[in-house]
């Protein structure tokens, strides 16, 4: 998929606010533009000879201009407004539907943040192009209304500031560029100071540890002095930009004011047009300035547009199925001769019977990793298969898969919501949810909340401790009742006397299910019936806990010392 | 309020933090403006050096109005061509006078401006470091950070944006007034007609702008929270087929942010129609006032020429300070919270600051009793002598009073019952060092991460105590060695890597005494092992103090300690505690032995 792809789609969508929006916002250029003609009108037409029916009269026209454009502004902002957000607010949700996909693909190589600022920064950005495109069309009306009005004013004065303004407003972009490019490394180095502050002030426990507050304060000083010597650079740098333009502005007025007032003199023009051209000489530097403007949005809205189409066309990492697995599901677990990962797993052959609860200790972490994947279908293997109950895993759709195996990893993430919520998350009619909870032991962390296991979860759990999160994630994966269960690591950061005691509420509630641990606790392998230990990427031994630790002095090695 | 007050409004339980917040302190506006006098002083030259400046520029392009209706009154007086060349050229002096004051003027206010912002923003952060963290922990971090981040970019954006912009359009109306008042005062006095809509309008809009903008922030970090869970816990949404309820929760906040969005754009919509319509009554007043005095004789053509335009003129500067309302009021509350922190912090203490050697690095516990809510002690009468140089692992259940424990002799609290003392009964804590599993990777190059525990140390003594957790391996083989950018937008270490880092900032720091609490928890089992290499060499000659949660950790400590329930249950070597078949025997066996400890303990 490709940026203009995403682009036009979401242009497309919202095409009649936009298109309503871009004709109410010429309306208001237009009556932007007419009030100073009617001033000048006014002059001519009402002071100049003193006409009192004539000013009340043009008084009402200028009460007309302004209700028009008041009213046309409104709801041309109104509606690019809101095509803007529609658009945006759609395409964070195809962003977030693609990325959730049980498929997967969407994320690899990003890190969690960016994902998020693509949902959030870039579809900001496309939806803005709504209004960029409806005040660029605005303001291009803008600029013929006012044109013509300057032709009919005076052919000459009108091609003076016609042919004037697009070369003046080029000098101050060229005048510009070197500032901004300058000024934009600038205030880099500028938001730094507020960053490191951030920093500091995130890891402030840390330093209050080991009592480092002096020299970071000390080191943020000097953070700080740095970049305010360049922000005072850039600032200065862009006070002379504003200043050129001011300058480059009243020339410019000058000169239509001298050209215009000769035309006056020779009778060419009347007093009230003068007046007329030199305030449509300074409006049309507004519209030309938008469109400027509209320009450099619509470059974002295109860069953004390409960084959204990369996450919506990411290849998926493993395919659809159409494979069914037999009802019920028994649970019976088959590797064959897998290979993956470039020899992580190397011909791997393991069975797991219905109901079995099994150890799995691997010397290298990759080999658990690419374990939990597999059996998950987060991946296919090289070669080989992984099957439950005589089924290939490949031929299976990844969400059916899940409904079987279910996946916890290590670092598996809480959700926004209460404790309980997150528990029940995956369970079905929740029914097995407290015993879930006494058996991960996280009842107790309920206990020690201030409003038990409705307590809101800050954070996304990050105000509980490591050994909390473990417990609750536990739960959760357990409360999912699934025939298959593999778990990883889940007790790293739980305490000893906790965990000997999840160990066992584990066996009771897994009982007559399928359960995979992948672990080196002593504590969770000594529950299992059996272990097995995967080294160089198979199965190198196989037995109870107590067996190995005295029989294989490399299994004890890998899980006591 | 006295200490156990305070703490009944928030008692966080051994690291649960829960619902009850006491915030940090908001200082009061009479204070916040004090504040910004204090900082404006060092800076009072230039700030008025910038004013006059401005003053000058927008007087000198005031002048403009005046000159072109001079342009007028000369054609209309039917004088020759020749005679506008001179008002021509005035108005290009006009200019370049206006556009160089302007420059000058808008330079020393952002000198002025940036050099109060970095003020402002060192004192903050000075100031927040030297909050007690019993404290910060009282309101929960993300005050703190949330003050850090949104406060200050609020602020510095209204000093960079708004406070220039604001000034040169009051400089412009306040002038243009005085301008229109010397044409002939009646001109001013019917411009003022517009005041009356405008001071409604700017009340009617605020009262509804300032709660409506704080939902909209609220609404945008919902999305953005629950964006960071769904997208970010991609995996696990996956793993537990939640895909249609996140999509669903994700709909749900986008949706309400768009809301609140649009309910913005129609509030603010219905703010600048209003302010036309001050624009509109504006200006023919001052066509119908030009219209008489040019009948009764009094004025020039010209000069309610230049009236008119005078008035179209302070459209844009009249729109742009009303808009600018509601920015500076949500600088103003920003601008209180921070001073709030900065006044909040108590003045530097020398013991926190110089940690000095005190004697040994004996630690002795007596009599301790500790509640974070009043009745619901955490700790019973703890009595401990940690003799200098001797490592005592902690053992027990969470809940157990392990962390606090650890934090009341790190000097985090101060126990409610007892005391603790460090060294020969000084009871300073300045040499206490202490390493939780929270790991924070300080943003910028490794070395000058390492460097924030010991400033002056030279890159061999950085490397000594890399090596020395065995880090040095894999910090040397990063893009760049010791220089590489880690932590936030550098280069991402792994939580093992992290917790390695701190443990070689604890080398640097060379604490007498040291406290670990669960230093090694969070990196999963593969990792572990490798930390506990580290934490072990880390705390090598030092009086230690370790929570354990892997036994193995704790069986190659001096002395085991179990607490449960508070109290102190156990104590001894691990042979000791294995061989009396208590609590920690079982739990041993339960390992080594791969039998239920219970069954046959």
């Amino acid at each position: 998929m490709r940026g203009g792809e995403v682009l036009r789609s979401a242009l497309v969508g919202q095409w009649r606010c936009a298109a309503v929006g871009a004709v109410l916002a010429t309306g208001h250029q237009a009556g932007e533009a007419l009030v100073p003609v009617l001033i000048g009108v006014v002059i001519d037409e009402a002071i100049t000879p003193g006409d009192g029916r004539a000013l009340l009269v043009w008084i009402a026209v200028l009460a007309a201009a302004f209700a028009g454009l008041s009213y046309s502004y409104r709801f041309s902002f109104r509606l690019a407004e809101r095509a803007s957000e529609q658009a945006a607010h759609e395409l964070r949700l195809r962003i977030t539907r693609r990325t959730l996909d049980p498929r997967g693909g969407a994320e690899a190589g990003r890190l969690p943040g960016e994902l998020v600022n693509i949902a959030t920064g870039d579809a900001k950005r496309v939806g803005a192009v709504h209004v960029a495109v409806t005040a660029g069309i605005a303001a291009l009306a803008g600029l013929v209304f006012g044109g013509v009005a300057l032709l009919r004013v005076s052919v000459p004065l009108g091609l003076l500031v016609l042919l004037g303004v697009p070369p003046l407003l080029g000098l101050a972009h060229l005048l510009g560029k070197p500032l901004e490019r300058r000024s934009a490394a600038e205030q880099e180095r500028a938001a730094h100071a507020s960053g490191v502050a951030a920093d500091l002030i995130a890891g402030l426990r840390v330093l209050k540890g080991i009592r480092a507050e002096r020299a970071a304060v000390d080191r943020y000083r000097r953070t700080s002095r740095e970049s305010l010597a360049a922000t005072v650079r850039a600032a200065r740098a862009q006070a002379w930009h504003d200043g050129g333009m001011l300058t480059l502005t009243g020339v410019f007025i000058a000169v239509v004011a001298l050209v215009g007032g000769r035309l006056a003199v020779s009778g060419d023009i009347t007093v009230g047009q003068l007046v007329t051209a030199v305030g449509l000489a300074q409006f049309l530097l507004t519209p030309l300035s938008i469109l400027s403007w509209a320009n450099g949005e619509l470059a974002q809205g295109r860069a953004s547009a390409a960084r959204i189409a990369s996450v919506l066309g990411a290849p998926p990492a493993v395919e659809r199925g159409d494979g069914v697995l037999p009802e019920p599901v028994r649970g019976a677990v088959r590797l064959r001769g897998v290979s993956c990962g470039d020899g992580v797993l190397r011909g791997l052959d393991l069975d797991v019977a219905p109901g079995e609860m099994v150890g799995v200790v691997t010397t290298d972490p990759r080999a658990a990793t690419w374990l939990l994947r597999l059996l998950g279908r987060s991946a296919d293997p090289d070669s080989g298969a992984v099957e439950v109950d005589g089924v290939p895993l490949a031929t299976l759709d990844p969400a059916e898969v899940r409904r079987a195996v279910v996946v916890a990893e290590h670092d598996a993430d809480l959700f926004e919501g209460s404790l309980l919520e997150n528990v029940a998350a995956a369970a079905g009619d929740g029914g097995g949810v407290r015993g879930a909870m006494v058996a991960a032991a996280a009842d107790e962390v309920a206990a020690n909340l201030p409003q038990g296991a409705a307590t809101l979860l800050a954070e996304r759990g990050r105000s509980l401790s490591g050994g909390q999160r473990q417990r609750v994630a536990l739960a959760r994966a357990l409360a999912a009742d699934a025939p298959v269960l593999v778990l990883h690591d889940p007790t790293t950061a739980v305490d000893a006397v906790t965990e000997e005691r999840i160990a066992q509420g584990l066996r009771e509630v897994r009982r007559g299910r399928t359960t995979i641990v992948v672990a080196t606790s002593p504590a969770l392998l000594a529950a299992a019936d059996r272990v097995v230990v995967l080294d160089g990427g198979a199965v190198v031994a196989e037995g109870s806990h107590a067996d190995l630790i005295h029989e294989h002095p490399a299994y004890r090695a890998a899980v006591l010392y | 309020m006295t200490v156990t007050d305070e703490r009944a409004l928030a008692a966080p339980v051994e690291g649960e933090r829960g619902e009850e917040r006491e915030l940090l302190p908001t200082a009061s506006g009479k204070r916040t403006w004090a504040a910004v006098r204090e900082l404006a002083r060092p800076h009072r030259r230039t700030l008025m050096g910038g004013f006059a400046a401005l003053v000058a520029a927008t007087a000198v392009g005031l002048l403009t109005a005046p000159v072109l209706g001079h342009v007028i009154d000369l054609v209309a007086a039917g004088r020759p061509a020749s005679a506008l060349t001179a008002p021509a050229v005035w108005l290009v002096v006009i200019a370049v006078a206006q556009g160089a004051a302007t420059a000058y003027g808008l330079g020393l206010v952002a000198r002025a401006g940036e050099g109060m912002l970095a003020a402002l923003r060192e004192r903050f952060v000075e100031r927040a470091l030297r909050l007690p963290l019993e404290r910060v922990e009282r309101a929960g971090s993300g005050d703190l950070t949330s003050r850090v981040t949104n406060d200050v970019s609020v602020i510095t954006s209204v000093v960079r944006e708004a406070v220039p912009a604001l000034a040169r359009s009051l400089l412009t109306i306040g002038l243009t007034m005085v301008a229109l008042a010397v044409l002939d005062w009646r001109f001013l006095l019917v411009a003022l007609l517009a005041v009356p809509i405008q001071a409604h309008t700017v009340r009617w809009y605020a009262r509804r702008a300032v709660p409506l903008y704080a939902a909209q922030r609220v609404a945008v970090g919902a999305q953005q929270q629950e964006l960071l869970g769904s997208v970010g816990g991609a995996a696990t949404v996956r793993a537990l087929r939640l895909e249609d309820e996140h999509v669903g929760r994700v709909a749900a906040r986008s949706r309400a942010a768009v809301d609140l969005m649009l309910r913005g754009a129609r509030l603010s919509t219905r703010f600048y129609s209003r302010l036309n319509l001050a624009e509109f009554v504006g200006l023919s007043a001052v066509l119908v006032t030009g219209f008489l005095l040019v009948r009764g004789g009094s004025v020039s053509i010209g000069t309610a020429s230049a009236a008119a335009l005078y008035f179209h003129n302070l459209f844009t500067p009249i729109n742009v300070a009303l808009g600018l309302v509601d920015d500076a009021q949500s600088a103003t509350a920003g601008l209180a919270r921070l001073v709030g922190v900065a006044d909040a912090a108590p003045a530097p203490s020398p013991v926190r600051d110089a940690p000095g050697q005190v004697g040994d690095g004996s630690v002795r516990v007596s009599g301790v009793g500790y509640s974070y809510r009043p009745g619901h002690p955490v700790l019973h009468d703890i009595d401990l002598h940690i003799a200098d140089g001797e490592k005592v692992a902690l053992v027990g259940a969470s809940g157990a009073g392990k962390t606090t424990l650890a934090r009341l002799i790190a000097g985090i609290h101060q126990p409610d019952r007892g005391h603790v003392a460090v060294g020969d009964g000084s009871g300073s804590r300045g040499d206490v060092a202490l390493v939780t599993q929270e790991v924070h990777v300080f943003a910028g190059p490794l070395a000058d991460d390492l460097r924030l525990a010991r400033p002056d140390a030279t890159d061999e003594e950085l490397r000594d105590a890399l090596a020395r957790v065995g880090a040095l391996e894999w910090a040397l083989a990063l893009p760049e060695g010791l220089d590489t950018v880690v932590g936030e937008s550098g280069h991402r270490l792994t939580a093992a890597q992290a917790q390695q880092l701190a443990l070689a900032r604890l080398v640097l720091a060379d604490p007498r005494v040291v406290v670990l609490d669960e230093a090694t928890a969070e990196a999963g089992s593969a990792g572990a092992r490798a930390l506990e290499a580290s934490a072990a060499a880390a705390v090598e000659g030092r009086t230690a103090l370790v929570v354990a949660h892997r036994l193995t950790q704790a069986a190659s400590a001096d002395r085991i300690v179990v607490l449960d329930g508070g109290r102190i249950v156990e104590a001894g070597a691990h042979d000791e505690l294995v061989r009396a078949g208590g609590r920690y025997a079982r739990l041993w066996r339960a390992w080594s032995d791969g039998r239920d400890g219970g069954a046959d303990g």
